[in-house]
């Protein structure tokens, strides 16, 4: 996760846009939670800046041996 | 292993800032090894290339491929259509793999994503040491198999250098470099070959090293 931060800090985006949490489905207070802070965490740091750009799918390949 | 690392994302995008088409083509073998150049590494940086070039407005076509040895040119040929595509390859592979494509391909430019930084051993997961010169006439057997000139950061082949305490060498300012000729020593009493330690050597000949300029061999049982 670290290492992913680090990697969108480098192309510029804000590294707190990503974070991973560990709970159970039994947690659900938890997570409403969890979603709450993203949420406000998202609207903090305002609209992502690649929303609106056109998404290139990588081409697929195939790698030979 | 050839060991080598990415270059900073920032000197990337500028190597390709007069693109559009860019191939990131990998290596399959050493770098892939070293979490430097293989597929992984190829994907994350065009996804970071196609990140970065949309937020700076830019509109580029960011391809990837990975060979499976890309100092080879049998290898780069499964690569051909996809060099051909490219206004602009960059190699994930060590400075072979740049230079075997620079040959290969002449009429495209091919830039190094990575910076090759030494022949070395994953000593544990996560960290590579260098281990090897190459300077061409190995003194392996006398030093037990720990290299003097690798591992040594004088290069010295007699002995320590006297700079080094309890067995850390001087030279690292981490201060946690074993020095090797300590090593050596050691060694050599556990094998019980201290003797031949004392034993005068001749003078090594380092025209084999990069001394001599760039070197070559020519195996003439080899050749077609």
């Amino acid at each position: 996760m670290n290492y992913a931060k680090k990697l969108l800090a480098q192309v510029g985006l804000e590294p707190e846009r990503l974070e991973m949490f560990f709970l159970s489905s039994a947690e659900g207070a938890h997570f409403a939670e969890i979603a709450t802070e993203m949420t406000e965490r998202a609207r903090r740091l305002g609209p992502n800046p690649l929303k609106n750009t056109k998404t290139v799918e990588p081409p697929k390949m195939e790698v030979e041996a | 292993m050839i060991v080598a690392e990415q270059k900073p994302l920032d000197e990337i995008k500028g190597m390709i800032a007069d693109a559009e088409k860019v191939l990131i083509l990998g290596c399959g073998t050493c770098v892939t090894v070293c979490f430097a150049g293989g597929e992984k590494e190829v994907s994350i940086l065009a996804s970071q290339l196609r990140m970065a070039t949309q937020m700076a407005g830019q509109d580029k076509e960011i391809r990837e491929f990975t060979v499976q040895r890309q100092c080879e040119y049998e290898y780069n040929e499964l690569a051909v259509e996809h060099v051909r595509d490219a206004d602009l390859v960059v190699s994930l592979a060590c400075g072979i793999g740049v230079q075997t494509m620079t040959e290969q391909f002449p009429e495209k430019r091919t830039v190094p994503g990575l910076n090759t930084t030494f022949l070395g051993q994953p000593t544990e997961q996560g960290v590579w040491v260098e281990r090897c010169q190459a300077c061409g006439d190995c003194v392996l057997e006398l030093t037990n198999g720990l290299c003097p000139v690798a591992r040594c950061a004088k290069s010295l082949l007699n002995g320590p250098c006297g700079g080094s305490q309890r067995g850390i060498c001087e030279v690292y300012a981490e201060r946690e470099t074993p020095c090797v000729w300590h090593e050596i020593y050691e060694r050599a009493k556990t094998l019980g070959r201290l003797d031949k330690l004392l034993e005068p050597q001749p003078a090594k000949s380092w025209k084999t090293s990069r001394d001599g300029g760039q070197r070559k061999i020519v195996r003439e049982d080899l050749r077609l």
